[in-house]
């Protein structure tokens, strides 16, 4: 243990001083033959220690036992943490090739990927289970994630068509036309990258240039849903899909998107933070307001007001998640598929000219 | 000694010593205790060194211009220093130069010539600059090796009879404990009365228990001129007929009269140059005479050499002995004390004591089948004396080491 931890941090040192090379050799050496299991160079083991302990010896002596004892848990300890973090590094480096995200867990938590609004996994982190003093549980579902990332990384590499992944009824923002490729965005009403995508898709005229589709997906959290309405905004959308309203230009549940991403009320607030922060009653009311306003009669929006609160709805809504979460496999809303990509994350307008 | 912090090298406070003026140069925070492995040079050898260097650099026994002369006499009066060491005589012996013991061993054994001698004789705690080449000249001349016993003081445990055209090679005196060789002139006498030789290690011998080797009959004494205040060096001391004896294998530069196409005449009146082929080491054997001549005349407290080292050897093996869980590895006094103990690793307490500035050995010291194999024992530690050495040392090197086994139990 002692000769691999001395191999660890000779390395580092080695890279910055070439006095320290000669020692790495040996350690080295040492380290090989501790790793398959064949006695160390015990004289250089004991060198290296005796070496470190010599200023103490000449003071306090009686101390040497007890600091002996100590370097070899430093010694364990720099082992167990070089391992661990080697271990981070590639599961980082997978989930950000997969997900792009280093967190798969928390992907919000990642600087390294792009913008985003995780959708969290319900699973316990590793803390989590250790401080429930569930070890077994910690490392098994640490592995059995990296065992999904793994197995996600051939559908990462894959040429995305987002045709393919189209929900039932799906609108699209500019009308559809056969000439142009087909875009997906997978968002969340609530979430603010989507309406910083949103509002880059506009800067972009990507719409312009492409089919723009969408599945609304209402991020979960422990307790419910990350942003409360959501959910309700999600069903009426869903609602208006399955009552177009004929002759729409663009269809009411684009237009209502695009109020909630790109519009603000009197007072300047952005109706994405209104919804936010409103109960159930206030967004209904508005969303049945805005329906009106985009060309449905009252009865048009009593209808889609009780077809949102349906089964059918609720079974659409629950198949769209299944779409996202298997499918797909992401972890970041916004998550946008075109190009033969899928980008996670927000993208810049740059990326999408 | 003072100490700056924990972690800080203590400075060891420059004690005030009767250390001889000849090593004035020393680091007065040192406490030198390997002398075996090599002593420590004395100004007039180093001034030796310098001279060469600085004012007639020339090479020896081929060159007309007056540099060359002077190195010519200088090199003879080494050969001439090391003969009157001894007490013997040129007229039967010849000094050549070489690298060390080692190589000067090696140089005779393994040009010994076939079929003149039955068998290889040695000991068990010999250095392994003995016990090797006495496995390979053995197996090179086809005859068995024989490893007989050292007794508690030194004398070589063996019966005449077994002595028949024997290659004895053993030490004068061990560099585990300084035993000496007492039954050398027994055994020389017995050796030869039964058609063998006898070759001598004498590296730990020649500088300070030459009173055993003076006016030896031995064939050969082979010795390390680093151990006994030269500079680095190796010298054989032979028996001209062994010396005419040699299959040579070994040529080169200097060794020849005359050479044709297809032979070569050795020179013919000079036996010592037949081991030194090529250029030698010039300022190391002018500096030899340097060492000879200083040991023949340095008082040490103004006492001869051999009183003022045992002095501190009794003192020092007195007091190590006192030292709780401490083991003697030797039976008696003598200026080199190996020790070991049993809870506490060698190496580490070598370690350990150089960070309070005592250079002491650690380990098998090139006698590892004897210490290892036969007794089993673990790593020593070794302190040996040299003229440097003064009574401070001896007492700080005990402090040290009292002190850490107490710490450390
Ligand atoms: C007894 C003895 N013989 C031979 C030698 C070898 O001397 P060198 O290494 O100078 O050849 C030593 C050196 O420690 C020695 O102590």
């Amino acid at each position: 243990m002692f000769c691999i931890a001395a191999f660890i941090v000779l390395l580092f040192m080695a890279a910055i001083s070439a006095r320290y090379r000669r020692y790495l050799a040996k350690a080295a050496s040492c380290t090989l033959r501790r790793v398959t299991f064949r006695p160390c160079d015990t004289t250089f083991k004991q060198d290296l220690k005796d070496h470190m302990l010599a200023p103490l010896a000449a003071r306090r002596p009686g101390l040497v036992g007890p600091a002996s004892v100590a370097l070899e848990v430093v010694a364990f300890l720099v082992v167990l943490t070089t391992i661990w973090s080697g271990y981070v590094v590639v599961e980082s480096a997978a989930n950000l090739y997969v997900y792009g995200t280093c967190n798969k867990q928390d992907s919000a938590s990642c600087s390294l990927g792009a913008e985003a609004c995780s959708i969290p996994d319900q699973t316990p982190t590793f803390g989590e289970s250790l401080a429930a003093w569930d070890v077994v549980g910690a490392f098994g579902n640490d592995f059995v994630r990296l065992g999904e990332t793994f197995s996600a990384i051939p559908s990462r590499m894959q040429n995305w068509d987002a045709s393919e992944y189209l929900p039932a009824n799906a609108t699209y923002l500019n009308g559809p036309d056969a000439k142009k490729e087909t875009a997906l965005e997978v968002i969340d009403p609530g979430c603010t990258y989507c309406l910083q995508l949103f509002q880059n898709i506009e800067k972009a005229g990507f719409a312009d240039r492409r089919n723009l589709s969408y599945i609304a997906f209402p991020i979960q959290s422990a307790t419910g849903y990350k942003f409360p309405n959501s959910l309700l905004v999600t069903q009426y959308l869903e609602a208006l899909r399955l009552n177009p309203l004929a002759d729409a230009k663009t269809p009411v549940d684009w237009q209502i998107l695009k109020r909630i991403y790109t519009e603000e009320n009197d007072e300047g607030v952005s109706w994405q933070s209104v919804i936010n922060g409103a109960d159930s009653a206030e967004t209904t009311a508005l969303l049945q307001e805005w329906a009106q306003e985009f060309g449905l009669s009252r009865a048009q929006v009593d209808t889609v007001a009780s077809v949102a609160g349906s089964t059918e709805v609720a079974q659409v809504i629950a198949h769209n998640k299944t779409l996202v979460e298997e499918r797909i496999h992401t972890v970041k809303i916004p998550t946008i598929i075109f190009d033969g990509r899928r980008h996670d994350g927000l993208v810049s307008v740059d990326d999408l000219d | 000694m003072k100490h700056n912090g924990l972690f800080r090298r203590a400075t060891p406070e420059a004690i005030r010593t009767d250390r001889l003026a000849d090593f004035s140069y020393l680091d007065p925070g040192v406490v030198y205790l390997d002398s075996a492995c090599q002593s420590l040079r004395p100004q007039p050898v180093l001034d030796a060194l310098t001279e060469y260097y600085t004012s007639y650099n020339a090479c020896g026994g081929r060159v007309k211009y007056a540099w060359g002369r002077r190195v010519d006499d200088e090199v003879a009066a080494a050969r001439q220093g090391v003969l009157g060491l001894l007490g013997l005589s040129g007229r039967h012996y010849a000094v050549s130069f070489t690298l060390n013991t080692t190589f000067g061993l090696n140089l005779l054994l393994q040009q010994l010539p076939h079929g003149r001698y039955a068998r290889v004789v040695t000991s068990h705690i010999e250095h392994n600059s003995v016990f090797l080449p006495t496995m390979t000249a053995a197996k090179r001349l086809g005859i068995p090796r024989l490893l007989l016993d050292r007794a508690a003081d030194g004398a070589l445990l063996y019966e005449p009879a077994r002595l028949e055209r024997a290659i004895v090679v053993v030490n004068a005196a061990s560099n585990i404990d300084g035993r000496l060789l007492t039954n050398l002139a027994d055994l020389v006498r017995d050796t030869h009365a039964r058609g063998g030789i006898v070759i001598l290690d004498a590296a730990q011998a020649m500088a300070h228990e030459r009173a055993l080797l003076q006016k030896t009959d031995a064939d050969a004494i082979c010795f390390s001129a680093h151990k006994m205040y030269g500079a680095s060096l190796g010298v054989i001391v032979a028996r001209r007929e062994l010396l005419a004896s040699l299959e040579l294998a070994f040529v080169g530069g200097g060794m020849v009269a005359d050479v044709r196409e297809d032979s070569y005449d050795l020179l013919p009146n000079d036996p010592g140059a037949l081991l030194e082929p090529g250029l030698q080491a010039w300022a190391e054997i002018i500096a030899l005479r340097g060492a000879t001549d200083w040991i023949g005349r340095v008082r040490p407290g103004g006492r001869l050499p051999t009183e003022h080292l045992s002095a501190l050897s009794e003192r020092l093996f007195d007091s190590l002995s006192d030292i709780p869980g401490l083991t003697m590895v030797n039976a008696a006094a003598s200026p080199v004390i190996s020790v070991y103990a049993a809870k506490q690793d060698s190496h580490r307490l070598a370690v350990f004591l150089s960070q309070s500035g005592i250079a002491a050995r650690s380990g098998y010291f090139c006698a590892h089948h004897y210490l290892k194999q036969r007794l089993g024992l673990p790593p020593l530690l070794r302190f040996s004396l040299g003229l440097h050495s003064t009574m401070a040392d001896v007492d700080r090197a005990h402090d040290a080491l009292a002190r850490l086994m107490k710490g450390l139990s």
